[in-house]
């Protein structure tokens, strides 16, 4: 049985059924008690599950980050909220250097069973300190499991299964597709993280995309006389390059869409895993596209200037037949 | 500084022991270092003891101590990792508390409850008001003792870590030991008459105590630990000391005033001092001093030949422990 719901309330929902299933999660954050998240995430959260348990926080990524790695190897399992992703970067050494350093430092001897999650990616206006994806950043830090999620039957079994992982787990949900609706089943379910989807499947063209960047391949895919098959990584790091490579296999042609920036983005790694390992089933050189190699502009105009579009996405499949 | 003994006699016995254990195991890092046997850098506690130890003696062995500053070796030692698995660790060998992937500044035994170093100073903090929030989330009276240094509490997120321990009321006591310089920057250059002041403007009970006074640190973070333990919430220590030792081996100590610092060695040393208290006090004699320092002599050997005869790493351990696997909802 499946019923719509929207992405926002998929993540709540997530949120809602581990905090019962779970004494050992704790949900902290900026504002996650009554005012009920900035995108209404937490709402009615506070009041169902009391204040012990969703906790509102000083406004510090800092403290939140950090706290969220000492309640995690103390016996918790916490999540912790940052209202938009690009404050990973003000909580610096904790994202960075900290939580995906402590248990390989401690030779596996401490578990950092924690998740934070933050809303990325481009769309509102929210200019350039509100709306970069950071899922590159994040990859590039070994220890970090880096999820992100397209549709609301994504946010809730990714979610879910986030806040169960021993790892750290950034689950990064994108604030555009916040009232997207989508089926989501109605019994309990949890998606695997570590493995993409094949979520359309085509003969031509391989089209790698996420989060807005898959809905936008969706409708570039209509564009073009080619048939388009669409794989989903869900999880970045760590990826799951194979099944990357066998659709590539299959159809001898890749293009990779992401809304991270393209100068050292998550874009040239996918294409680069294929490249080595599949060079010869290859039938025209990868093509990759990105965020141009600009901070995000606040007019929409300008913001949708250098997001890719569903027109550069069926430029770039075009280009490779 | 008191002449008195002010604690019970197996208790002052312990305290020397502990600082004893911490001097000549120290004192034996340096020379296998010197002689190449201990791979990257070596921070020793040399006038530190006395804190470490009465901070260690004041805690169960269900608190948490989440080791900061830039001196941990000492920390260690009182938080009771065994000498074997801390050389071990030196020298980076799988015998090592963290089987050789975490060294000097990295020390963790989640089983004796002692949360590995930031090594970034000052980020210990927050995980340490963590570790107090799981601790009170799951209904015990476990505290968690947190140290940093006076240079890092220059660090933004050494005041946030106040902010959200007393926002939540969160068993956690801090102990800033100041022993006056981060690296060569004089903490006499910081506004504060005593760093501990920085805890005043969250309303938190501070003191200020002699950190080189192995009996004032363990009264003062047993005060402390009490309060914390019966809900009265974080406390904020500065334990003063001097730094009988250079930041790291090597460091040629160009800034500091050697007459200043000859008279510091005389004066500040608290192993030194105490062991005078207690031969006056007659709780200890010259005989039990020498008859301890071979004891601990002998262990602190014992831990050298367990780190040289522990196997280095094999290269492949590289990588593990990266993730835990399989990840969530794989090979169902």
């Amino acid at each position: 049985m499946t019923r719509e719901i929207t992405y926002v309330e998929a993540i709540a929902e997530a949120l809602d059924e581990e905090l019962a299933r779970d004494d050992d999660v704790v949900l902290f954050g900026e504002d996650v008690e009554e005012f009920g998240g900035n995108f209404g995430e937490t709402e009615g959260l506070y009041e169902k599950h009391g204040r012990d348990r969703v906790r509102n926080t000083p406004l510090s990524e800092i403290g939140i980050a950090g706290m969220a790695l000492g309640a995690a190897v103390g016996g918790m399992r916490p999540v912790a909220e940052l209202q938009f992703a690009d404050f990973a970067a003000t909580a610096g050494d904790e994202v960075f250097n900290q939580i995906p350093k402590q248990p390989y430092v401690s030779g596996g001897r401490l578990t950092a069973p924690l998740t934070i999650f933050a809303p990325s990616g481009a769309g509102i206006g929210a200019g350039a300190q509100h709306s970069q994806s950071v899922h590159s950043w994040l990859g590039n830090v070994p220890g970090w499991v880096v999820v992100t999620a397209t549709t609301p039957y994504d946010a809730k079994g990714l979610f879910k299964s986030a806040i169960r992982d021993d790892n750290p787990v950034f689950f990064l949900p994108h604030k555009f597709l916040s009232e997207q609706r989508g089926e989501v089943p109605e019994e309990e379910y949890t998606l695997p993280l570590g493995e993409a989807a094949v979520e359309v499947e085509g003969e031509d063209v391989t089209v790698v995309a996420t989060q807005l960047m898959f809905h936008r391949a969706k409708e570039a895919a209509e564009q073009v006389d080619a048939d388009v098959e669409i794989v989903n990584p869900r999880t970045f790091a760590p990826l799951d390059t194979e099944t990357i490579a066998a659709s590539v296999r299959k159809t001898g042609r890749l293009v990779v869409v992401d809304e991270t920036v393209e100068r050292y983005g998550t874009q040239g790694h996918i294409a680069n895993e294929v490249v080595e390992s599949d060079f010869f089933s290859l039938d025209a050189p990868p093509k990759t596209i990105g965020v141009k190699d600009t901070p995000i502009p606040l007019s929409p105009v300008l913001e949708q200037e250098v997001l890719p579009s569903a027109d550069r996405i069926a430029a770039g499949i075009e280009s490779l037949f | 500084m008191t002449r008195d003994i002010t604690v019970d006699d197996a208790t002052a016995k312990r305290l020397f022991e502990e600082m004893l254990r911490i001097d000549v195991f120290e004192e034996e890092t340096k020379a296998r270092f010197g002689e190449g046997e201990i791979p990257g850098f070596v921070h020793l506690s040399g006038g530190h003891e006395g804190s470490h130890v009465g901070m260690g003696a004041a805690m169960r062995e269900d608190d948490w101590l989440a080791v900061g500053g830039a001196r941990l070796i000492g920390q260690y030692i009182a938080k009771g990792v065994p000498l074997t698995e801390i050389m071990a660790e030196l020298y980076g060998r799988v015998g090592g508390s963290n089987k050789g992937y975490g060294g000097q500044m990295h020390v963790a035994d989640v089983d004796r409850k002692l949360y590995g170093h930031a090594a970034t100073i000052g980020s210990g903090q927050n995980p340490a008001v963590g570790l107090a929030l799981a601790e009170e989330m799951q209904g015990t009276d476990n505290v968690a003792v947190t140290t940093i240094g006076d240079g890092g509490t220059s660090r933004g997120s050494f005041h946030t870590a106040l902010v959200f321990a007393s926002y939540w009321d969160l068993p956690v006591v801090f102990v800033i030991e100041n022993n006056e310089w981060a690296i060569s920057t004089p903490s006499t250059s910081l506004s504060p008459d005593h760093l501990s002041d920085y805890g005043k403007p969250h309303k938190l009970p501070t003191e200020s105590v002699d950190g080189s006074d192995v009996e004032a640190v363990y009264h003062a973070v047993s005060e402390a630990i009490d309060r914390a333990r019966d809900g009265g919430g974080p406390t904020v220590i500065e334990s003063r000391v001097a730094r009988l030792v250079p930041h790291f081996e090597g460091d040629k100590q160009t800034y500091r005033d050697s007459e200043e610092y000859e008279r510091l060695k005389a004066e500040k040393d608290p192993i030194a001092n105490y062991r005078e208290r207690l031969l006056d006090a007659g709780v200890l004699t010259e005989a039990d001093v020498e008859e301890l320092t071979a004891e601990i002599l002998a262990e602190v050997e014992e831990a050298v030949e367990f780190a040289r005869e522990s196997p280095e790493p094999n290269p492949e351990a590289a990588y593990e422990n990266v993730y835990q696997l399989p990840l969530y909802g794989q090979g169902e």
